[in-house]
């Protein structure tokens, strides 16, 4: 259900055309997408590989320029962002990606403090390297992820599954307004994989601001479980954009059929 | 490196058929082959009639040899290995301070001359830098510095840090081209600054590599230190120059020895040190693509 028009949106897509460019010619990632997300809403993406969902995260979390189309993110127009705007947005924007870009060698509490580099000075973030800062709020995370007692583990030695609630635990302690999921629970085993995609969806709840989720995901009976609307992506175009409770399994049939 | 499986899948082995297969090229005709020796030959043989060595000298070099080797053992004292030793550890003082100094400027420099941190021109410029740097030989650089600082280790640790710094550049940036880029692009997402997105997301993937390469350029610095002794400049390779010219054949045997037995001690030492950082604490097994890595950029480094 679309939020209301008294409501400022969280995030809103007007035809949405992304073109990457491989070898001489260019794959359409995103054609033509529209896509309001009100405030406070959770929104999961679902599709096959493929699809966009990857590439429109990468556009609300500014990482990847839209070919065309007006993208509107917290009440900011993107396109009309820089250099020290852009970076103070993207600070309010907790992003997961697939590839959660946890360098190995750092210490899980350097990983997971990685994500208030957008709001700490340069001199803070370099000291917070030799003597970890904020050490309490990154406990207080780990133990929301199920990581206790892991703060002072090499990121690279734990398992694919405890590093991305690693990445999930950074977008906690950055505190960001509006939170984007690449998959994030994909190497998660099953059990703890409903954990942590609600607690990603109950960062909304903490403070009703503009707040929002937006994640995709690759099991559609996890989407309908947390989230209030599930949006299907099919070759760069919203094939449905529909209540969780009102999305069927024949719809999901065809969302995933073969081209 | 990324790919993109949707980007058109690879062909496979299995789906050409026989008559797809590419021909095999023809073998080059004999001519070629023969015209190929015959210029090499050719010169070969010149260099060997411009040189002008005393061949005739070859029949003789096992019996000097042996007369030498003779002197060396029969001539040694025992009351020389102290400072000699003392000589050998200002050698390898003067290569430590000297890498030390070329990795003070080489990190920074290799940043950038990296494609994936700075553009395309500044990356150019810096790495026409990195290979001036690279193609002057230490001992060329130290005949430079001797006027400035005079016959002192000085000269050495200059001449050693500036000869290091275009080789450790190069190893730097291209261990630097090869990260991934999942860290600097988290980085970005969450609105760090450039010199944040070096320290988070750069350095904590090339440091083990970057440290490594500067313990192996150590390594061959040791030697090069030896080497530009002969200058004068200190260290052991001083001692054994005068020794030979002044045919004290005993301390020189002994200067041999010391400067073999040292650089194999600080070799293994180094070795065990490098191994131990690169795998990480703890992690024994893994470290078998990195060495192979590590193989490739060291073979490249030693053609300079």
């Amino acid at each position: 259900m679309p939020a209301s028009f008294a409501e400022p949106l969280a995030l809103s897509l007007r035809d949405v055309v992304v073109d990457h460019p491989v070898g001489g010619g260019v794959v359409r990632a995103l054609d033509g997408v529209d896509l309001d997300v009100g405030a406070g809403e959770r929104v999961a993406l679902l599709g096959s590989s493929g699809a966009g969902k990857s590439t429109l995260l990468d556009v609300v979390a500014g990482l990847v320029r839209p070919t065309s189309g007006d993208v509107e993110v917290l009440g900011r127009r993107i396109a009309e962002l820089g250099g020290g705007a852009l970076r103070r947005h993207r600070s309010e924007v907790g992003v997961i990606r697939q590839a959660h870009g946890l360098p190995g060698a750092l210490r899980v509490v350097h990983n997971v403090n990685g994500g208030r580099l957008g709001a700490w000075s340069t001199v803070r973030a370099l000291a917070s390297l030799i003597v970890p800062m904020g050490r309490s709020d990154v406990d207080e995370a780990l133990g929301r992820v199920g990581l206790d007692g892991l703060a002072d583990r090499r990121t690279g030695d734990l398992s694919g599954g405890q590093q991305q609630r690693v990445a999930v635990a950074r977008v906690l302690v950055q505190n960001p307004e509006l939170v984007l999921a690449d998959e994030p629970v994909s190497a998660v085993d099953p059990r703890l994989s409903a954990d942590v995609v609600e607690l990603l969806c109950s960062t909304t709840e903490r403070e009703p601001r503009r707040d929002a989720v937006l994640l995709s995901l690759h099991d559609p009976t996890l989407a309908r479980d947390h989230v209030d609307r599930i949006v299907g992506l099919r070759e760069g175009r919203v094939a449905f954009d529909l209540a969780a409770q009102a999305v069927d399994s024949g719809m999901l049939t065809s969302l995933y059929a073969p081209a | 490196m990324r790919t993109d499986l949707s980007r058109g899948a690879p062909v496979r082995a299995t789906d050409l058929s026989a008559k797809d297969w590419p021909q095999l090229p023809k073998p080059p005709r004999q001519v070629f082959k023969w015209v190929a020796t015959t210029i090499i030959a050719a010169i070969v043989l010149w260099s060997f009639i411009g040189l002008d060595a005393k061949w005739s000298r070859l029949l003789d070099a096992p019996a000097d040899l042996y007369t030498l080797g003779r002197l060396m053992f029969s001539q040694m004292e025992a009351s020389e290995i102290r400072p000699l030793i003392g000589k050998m550890w200002e050698s390898i003082s003067i290569a430590w301070m000297g890498t030390l100094i070329a990795a003070i400027f080489a990190v920074p420099l290799s940043f950038f001359a990296a494609e994936n941190l700075v553009g395309r021109p500044v990356a150019w410029i810096i790495r026409q830098v990195l290979n001036l740097l690279r193609a002057i030989p230490e001992i060329i650089i130290a005949l430079a510095f001797i006027p400035v600082f005079g016959l002192t280790p000085m000269a050495g640790v200059l001449a050693i840090g500036v000869g290091s710094i275009g080789t450790l550049g190069k190893l730097f940036y291209e261990i630097i081209e090869g990260i991934e880029r999942g860290p600097i692009e988290a980085t970005d997402a969450v609105g760090a600054s450039r010199s944040q997105r070096l320290r988070w997301g750069v350095l904590p993937q090339v440091t083990p590599e970057l440290t490594s390469f500067i313990l192996y350029r150590f390594e061959v610095n040791i030697r090069a230190s030896a080497i530009l002794g002969v200058l004068g400049v200190g260290g052991i390779g001083t001692d054994l120059t005068q020794a030979i010219r002044f045919k004290e054949w005993g301390t020189a045997g002994l200067a041999l020895i010391i400067v073999v037995v040292g650089t194999i001690a600080v070799d293994t030492v180094s070795g065990l040190v490098r191994r131990r950082i690169v795998r990480g604490p703890g992690a024994s097994s893994d470290g078998g693509s990195f060495e192979a890595h590590e193989a490739e950029l060291i073979a490249e480094s030693v053609n300079d």
